[in-house]
């Protein structure tokens, strides 16, 4: 299930795998409520993304549109992507200033393994955002960014 | 580690594609990864690719040689049948894959493609429209961007 996982003795290059993960995120993914795209077409290296997660129900979120940015370097998907919101969010993992989201407060970041992808980043960001400590906090008027 | 589950038959066709390499290509696996190759095409003589030299990147998936190799090119370049991201469209890549099939072959099959465009079954519509409607044209764009990326690079 995991994409590019592809057994224990198989490593799919950087540039394979992100390809992989562009034709995923053009299909579409389950519900919908988590979606990315390639920001720049025609990056050969393919670094630049825009992520959106719709907010989950029963939440403050519901309903917003949240966009964020990520950027896979060289090292992608040894190392994780630098992810950040752009539309206002408060939550506790994602620094007030700068909307990035921090490693320390997610997980998944400081956890990081080679099989993760932006579609478990997004899907982990919208799980978040229904946790007890987020999904009652008051959030910055909707359609403001970083 | 890494490579030591390695096929024999990955290990054959890297064998001979070192020391009998095609005409015109050249493939080595990386280091850390010997199922990913680095690869150069050289433009084929007579097509708005000559005097280019044009890299790309090959890799067997796990599925090998039951499922075809990933290729794309490196290099920018104008062909129909190749986008802006390098992905190639060629039939043995995708549905007329089979396991006789080389990378070898693969890569013939791509220097082949280079010199017979094929814009009826393209993969970047623009350049396809552009070599329908005026070939002699859109062969002048595809060397303009051949002396562009693909010579001193």
């Amino acid at each position: 299930m995991t994409l590019g996982s592809g057994g224990s003795s198989v490593v799919v290059p950087r540039n394979f795998r992100l390809l992989e993960e562009l034709e995923r995120g053009e299909k579409g993914i389950g519900d919908g409520t988590v979606s990315y795209g390639m920001d720049d077409g025609d990056d050969i290296y393919m670094r630049s993304w825009t992520g959106t997660i719709i907010g989950p129900h029963n939440t403050v979120h519901e309903g917003r549109i949240y966009q964020l940015k990520l950027f896979c370097d060289k090292d992608y998907p040894e190392k994780p992507p630098s992810v950040r919101f752009h539309s206002r969010v408060n939550m506790t993992c994602v620094n007030h200033e700068n909307g990035v989201v921090e490693p320390k407060k997610f997980g998944l970041l400081a956890n990081w393994q080679r099989e993760y992808t932006m579609e478990d980043i997004l899907t982990q960001l919208k799980k978040e955002m229904a946790a007890p400590h987020n999904r009652k906090l008051v959030q910055p008027p909707e359609g403001t960014y970083f | 580690m890494a490579n030591s589950n390695l096929p024999r038959r990955i290990i054959k066709e890297t064998q001979r594609l070192l020391s009998e390499p095609a005409p015109g290509i050249s493939a080595s696996p990386s280091e850390d990864n010997m199922r990913y190759f680095n690869v150069m095409i050289l433009g084929p003589t007579q097509s708005p690719y000559e005097g280019g030299v044009f890299k790309l990147e090959l890799f067997l998936p796990e599925e090998y040689p039951m499922a075809a190799p990933k290729v794309r090119f490196l290099t920018k370049i104008y062909h129909p049948n190749i986008d802006k991201l390098g992905r190639i469209c060629l039939d043995i890549l995708k549905d007329k894959w089979s396991p006789a099939l080389q990378i070898r072959t693969v890569l013939l099959s791509i220097q082949a493609l280079l010199s017979a465009p094929n814009p009826d079954d393209p993969l970047s519509e623009n350049i396809a429209k552009h070599w329908k409607s005026n070939e002699a044209e859109a062969v002048e764009t595809a060397k303009e961007w051949t002396r562009l990326y693909a010579i001193g690079a």
